[in-house]
């Protein structure tokens, strides 16, 4: 039976080292070339009628803005507006990233705990600057000391703060990578059982495997919609002090 | 249109109650997860490089953890009241 793991390594397309860094084109590297045009592609068919009365795909382009103008209202308020292009771009991303790596044969890039791990670290690293710029070192005390703590277990609390604050990124990238990766290793599993059961008990697992592709295609749609609005909270956190 | 119809729409809005508890759900799960590895590895950290205590600092550090973890679903939980 094939390795289930299998899709998941890397091969090395063209070598390339700047400075002794390994910038070579592999595998994720294509596909994230790849879901960047795809975006840029949807988005220019989208806006290319720019009619009153929307053509189908149109309506769908601005069904997801209004979708994320509304996380960006629900969470951060108006004035989170300036980040609504940073936002769409996360929510974009993550999304065509999910949905093209269902395609067979093509590369899943958020199964990688390197690219989810730098978006989450990068967003939660923003929402701590921006809590920095709008409140100064109160929106540290504000972080670490819960309003109403009886100052007995104050030391307490901001060890159980900081654990609970470094979690925050942690869970935002482990959240999105063992999704998408434990979807696409079951997938895998049972295509292989497919491959071994032959015709006779081979129909099962494969019944599965279309089952389960459409709950994939669910999962990328929720984790994408997590990812983002997590990231929304977290800024949101920054604005208003609790 | 005929086509599935999951979340009541094709890209459903944030406060479809569906999509929003399905993201919950997930969240919460993963917090309380995450939160027990920084706890556990804080606490594996002072063993290892600091006090050398093992393994108190990995047990203390798993404890805290969990109390994090639980602190953080039990706000969430307290947001969903609000919406």
């Amino acid at each position: 039976m094939e390795d289930p793991l299998h899709p998941f390594e890397l091969h090395t397309y063209i070598p390339l080292s700047l400075l002794g860094l390994d910038i070579s084109i592999n595998k994720a590297v294509l596909m994230m070339l790849l879901v960047v045009g795809a975006i840029i592609l949807f988005l220019t068919k989208a806006r290319s009628s720019g009619s009153l009365v929307p053509t189908k795909l149109q309506s769908v382009a601005e069904i997801m803005v209004e979708f994320i103008r509304g996380i960006i209202h629900d969470t951060m308020g108006p004035e989170g507006m300036r980040f609504f292009s940073l936002v769409t771009s996360l929510f974009l991303f993550i999304l065509f990233s999910n949905l093209l790596g269902l395609i067979p044969g093509s590369y899943t890039i958020t199964s990688q705990l390197v690219v989810t791990g730098v978006f989450a670290v990068a967003m939660y690293t923003l929402s701590i600057l921006l809590g920095l710029k709008i409140h100064g070192p109160k929106f540290i005390k504000a972080m670490l000391i819960p309003s109403g703590t009886p100052p007995f277990i104050v030391p307490l609390m901001i060890i159980i703060e900081i654990i609970s604050q470094l979690a925050r990124p942690i869970s935002l990238a482990v959240r999105l990578f063992a999704n998408m990766t434990a979807g696409h290793v079951i997938i895998g599993v049972l295509v292989g059982l497919t491959m071994s059961g032959g015709l006779l008990i081979g129909w099962l697992p494969f019944s599965f495997t279309i089952a389960l592709y459409g709950l994939e295609v669910g999962i990328a749609f929720i984790q994408a919609y997590i990812f983002t609005i997590l990231a929304c909270v977290y800024m949101g956190d920054a604005y208003h002090l609790h | 249109m005929a086509r599935p119809n999951w979340w009541g729409s094709s890209m459903p809005p944030s406060q479809d109650p569906m999509f929003a508890g399905l993201g919950q759900a997930m969240k919460v799960g993963t917090d309380l997860l995450a939160a027990l590895i920084v706890g556990g590895g804080l606490g594996w950290a002072v063993d290892t490089y600091v006090l050398s205590s093992k393994p108190w600092g990995l047990v203390v550090g798993l404890i805290l953890g969990l109390v994090a973890g639980i602190r953080n679903a039990y706000r969430a939980a307290q947001h969903w009241d609000k919406s």
